[in-house]
């Protein structure tokens, strides 16, 4: 693909539908698996000397001084990385409306009076719609407590969010270290395979990094599911889903069960009443302390240097930060004071464990367990508008217990409801990506979009 | 303390931080100290060894120091803790432009080692809290005073940099208890090698309260230095003694300490306790300590101060005070057992610990400083033993070993310093002196024992020192009887 072309073209597809935080062209060799690829990657990782800001205000200007260890790892394959794409700032959303001050949401590619989803809204989108003008594209999303599923489910592309620790962080801004995972989302499971098969491996400028060993994930890709022993999650289906997505979702089953897998039904209690509460907790404990070093002293945004220095952080905070950035720094905050600390954080903790454990449970009957992406297809961005802080937390409830238990998941398109993509989530147990890629190649006909 | 209340005249806790001697930083490879070429002196130019880990950059991550590890173990295992089972380190949170992340990598829940202790040589065990790693903030430069400049300057070169910590109870009761333990506490360190005396710092924070105030606290921070922590105990005890004399009433401050003017003043008064919001770091995993690891350091550790006093005690027969004034300087106790094994462990003892340290202040050089070898140490003092040479010229001799190196024996040889031991000899030296020295003579027979010694020094003088004082003493009474 002749370069000018595409950044000619880039810069259109942005001025209408806001893709991108920032446009680059950074490629340093011409041979590899990527070579033909170009690669957008959402804001929140470190590309050398472009603009990275995590979406937020706050890391106005600030250019890195060196590459996430993944980035690194694809422009060693020959990937051209063109872009940084828009997201909720830090990621602190389900819709990507809560983008940094001074900055444009980015519009769901099916329809722009709705949303993309996020946090990695700008990633689905542009995956959308460059599949749709046929360029070869695959997008590095991020995802702390669904970010990758939630806007692969709104776009109609698919998102895999790898185990935690499979994928090295170095180089990622942290929304909230102990759950933050960066995956691939693209326009087919087979250029998620490849892409995953680049990223994934142990770093050792990663303490948290698995020493695990990486399978050819694209050679999987074509085994049967037959036998497969796959459960729905009941907890999944009741109040407050979408019936269009719950039809949508047992046909689906249907497919499943012809190529000879096996369903039965699950029930996850502790997940479902615990993990959204116990999830936000950590999070924002964990983004409290991340946020703290954007004061205007080292990095990004500066002001006027004035007063003491307590006035000073709190200037260049208040102007940079936008309300939802605040809203977590001070719950976060609030959460692990002492006095609070041990009725939340702690127990936030505790509660993490009792998941994980639920969840090994049932892998021990269980391949796969399934479950709507989202209970919902893309809102409006009048709908958002009308959701309280809580209920927009709660869109959140499928995909926090698999991010909270560091559980891999693969968010798939398969359907429409009023022109509206819809996406089913699948989760394996940990290191599982192999039977997600499967299960998820298994049922690409679907795919309509 | 009864009844949760002190029953003491004086508290006095500690909070002690010291750089281990590590060449790179806590959670990267930054080096610790200035690279230091030939010829040129060390010049630390200011944030030039950092790096994104340690300036904390958005991305970077933290990757432990393993080494470091070791040496929280080996400080945790000498003062008898109580080691965690797993290394865990939390986030301390507090704003302050030195701090890069605006967090500090600490430890909080599981300290690395708890309720250990150090006993004094009263018997008394002063008991250890807990020690810890963590990491240094950046240091603030002002161009003049930290009031009157206009600006502050960030040097980010300390950033990272390990510390261990160590906080004892508050269990000390006078500033010369602390003295003791602090002493104590730095031959422990300089038997580990965990930490350089030249080079690095040791801080302290000191709790101090009295009893006449009702134990209202002050927390006097910051005072580096082994000799200024006691000179700041002893002035904040006076100080709040004096204060409860003219009828002041004590409130809970916090207080800095004056090297120059030798004085604490209040930096603020304390009506609640900081809240750090601690969180477990989650960029750092926990790392087991296996019981295989406490056993292998355990099996690494040197033979300690308390230790070793006991052996010089039963094993070389040594007074319980040589014995301590010994082993509580790691270069005197090691060149001790040495020397012991091949002359008399008493006189060895008695040459070290008294001539060898007053060579050392002369010079005014710390032990490790001189120069000493061991060989020509027992070479000269095995000459004393064996009477060969007189205590003065020893001493002499000594003296000039410590700057350079020689064998003792060539150079009583080539000198001509042996005893003169030979009794005719020496009986005619005598017979010269007593002729040379009649109003002496006189005086001494007219009752004035004194006089005498004028004409030992002469026989000294003819010996250049090297004859028995004491022999020649006698032989002179005996010739003028």
């Amino acid at each position: 693909m002749n370069i000018n072309t595409t950044q000619q073209q880039l810069e259109k597809i942005n001025e209408e539908y806001h893709y991108f935080n920032k446009l680059c062209n950074v490629q340093t060799k011409k041979t590899g698996k990527l070579k033909d690829y170009v690669i957008s990657v959402k804001d929140a990782l470190c590309v050398k000397d472009v603009e990275t800001k995590g979406g937020s205000a706050i890391l106005e200007g600030y250019k890195p001084l060196f590459n996430a260890t993944v980035i690194e790892k694809l422009l060693a394959e020959g990937a051209t990385i063109i872009g940084k794409t828009s997201q909720d700032a830090f990621g602190f959303g389900t819709f990507s409306t809560n983008v940094g001050n001074n900055m444009q949401i980015p519009l769901n590619p099916f329809d722009k009076n709705h949303s993309t989803g996020g946090s990695s809204g700008g990633a689905a989108g542009f995956t959308q719609l460059a599949k749709k003008k046929g360029i070869k594209h695959i997008a590095l999303g991020e995802s702390t407590g669904g970010s990758i599923a939630a806007p692969a489910s709104f776009c109609g592309v698919y998102g895999l969010t790898p185990t935690y620790s499979l994928v090295s962080r170095y180089g990622l801004l942290d929304y909230a270290n102990s759950l933050d995972k960066i995956g691939p989302i693209a326009a087919s499971v087979k250029e998620l395979a490849m892409c995953l098969s680049i990223i994934a491996g142990h770093d050792e400028k990663d303490a948290t990094s698995s020493k695990t060993s990486i399978p050819d994930y694209e050679k999987g890709l074509s085994k049967p599911i037959k036998g497969m022993k796959i459960a729905v999650i009941k907890e999944c289906f009741g109040k407050g889903i979408d019936p269009a997505i719950k039809q949508n979702i047992l046909e689906t089953i249907e497919t499943l069960k012809k190529q000879g897998a096996t369903i039965e039904e699950i029930s996850l209690p502790t997940t479902t009443e615990y993990a959204l509460e116990a999830y936000y907790i950590l999070a924002m404990c964990e983004a409290s302390t991340n946020l703290a070093k954007y004061c205007g002293i080292r990095y990004g945004r500066h002001e006027k240097l004035e007063g003491n220095f307590n006035q000073y952080f709190s200037k260049v905070r208040s102007h940079g930060f936008n309300k939802e950035e605040k809203r977590r720094i001070l719950l976060g905050t609030f959460a692990r004071m002492s006095g609070y600390r041990d009725a939340y954080y702690i127990k936030a903790a505790k509660v993490r464990t009792l998941i994980i454990q639920e969840y090994k449970k049932a892998f021990e009957k269980y391949d796969i367990l399934i479950s709507p992406t989202m209970p919902m297809v893309a809102p409006t961005f009048d709908e958002i508008k009308r959701l309280t802080p809580l209920q927009h937390y709660m869109v959140d409830l499928m995909t926090v217990g698999p991010s909270l238990a560091g559980l891999p998941h693969i968010s798939c398109p398969t359907g429409f409801k009023d022109n509206m993509p819809i996406g089913t989530m699948f989760i394996a147990d940990h290191f599982q990506e192999e039977k997600l890629l499967q299960i998820a190649s298994s049922i690409e006909e679907l795919n309509h979009g | 303390m009864v009844n949760g209340k002190f029953n003491s005249d004086v508290v006095i806790g500690l909070e002690i931080h010291f750089q281990p001697n590590l060449k790179s930083k806590l959670f990267c490879s930054c080096a610790t100290k200035a690279e230091t070429k030939k010829n040129e002196n060390s010049k630390d130019e200011p944030n030039t060894r950092t790096c994104v880990i340690c300036l904390g950059m958005p991305g970077s991550k933290p990757m432990l120091n393993k080494k470091a590890l070791d040496y929280g173990l080996k400080l945790g295992l000498a003062l008898n803790c109580s080691i965690a089972l797993e290394l865990i380190f939390s986030r301390k949170s507090y704003f302050y432009p030195d701090l890069a992340k605006n967090y500090q990598i600490s430890q909080f829940e599981l300290p690395l080692g708890k309720n250990g202790e150090i006993v004094l040589s009263s018997g008394k065990k002063i008991g250890i809290e807990r020690i810890h790693l963590e990491e240094d903030p950046a240091s603030l430069v002002h161009p003049n005073t930290i009031h009157d400049s206009a600006y502050t300057l960030i040097d980010y070169n300390r950033s990272g940099i390990c510390l261990i910590e160590l906080v004892t109870k508050p269990e000390m009761r006078s500033p010369e208890e602390a003295r003791e333990f602090l002493k104590k506490l730095r031959t422990i360190l300089q038997y580990l090698e965990i930490f350089d005396e030249q080079t690095g710092v040791i801080k302290a924070d000191a709790n101090i309260s009295i009893k006449e105030s009702g134990y209202v606290r002050s927390e006097v921070k910051n005072i580096t230095g082994f000799k200024e922590i006691e000179r700041a105990l002893l002035y904040e005890v006076e100080r709040q003694k004096q204060a409860m004399q003219n009828n002041e009433k004590l409130v809970m401050d916090t207080r800095g300490w004056n090297a120059l003017t030798g004085k604490t003043t209040r930096l603020r008064t304390k009506e609640t306790e900081a809240d750090y919001g601690y969180i477990i770091d989650p960029d750092l995993v926990p790392i087991d300590i296996t019981q295989e690891m406490i056993e292998k350091t355990k099996r690494g550790l040197p033979e300690l101060p308390d230790e070793k006093i006991k052996r010089f005690i039963t094993k070389h027969k040594l007074s319980p005070i040589d014995a301590q004034v010994l082993a509580m300087e790691r270069v005197l106790a090691e060149l001790f057992e040495k020397v012991a094994e091949e002359i008399d462990p008493i006189l060895a003892a008695q040459w070290l610990r008294h001539e060898l340290v007053k060579v050392a202040n002369y010079h005014k050089l710390a032990l490790d400083q001189l120069r000493i070898e061991e060989l020509e140490i027992v070479e000269l003092l095995s000459m004393v033993e064996k009477k060969e040479i007189s205590d003065r010229t020893a001493q002499q001799i000594l003296s000039l070993l410590t700057e350079k190196g020689f064998s003792p024996r060539q150079y009583v040889k080539e000198h001509k310093l042996t005893i003169v031991s030979d009794t005719k000899e020496l009986e005619e030296l005598c017979k010269k002196a007593i002729a040379e020295s009649q109003p002496a003579i006189d005086d001494y027979k007219a009752g004035k024992e004194i006089a005498l010694n004028n004409v030992v020094g002469k026989v000294m003088k003819y010996t250049k020192g090297t004859a028995d004082a004491a022999k020649v003493k006698d032989m002179l009474k005996k010739m003028l009887r």
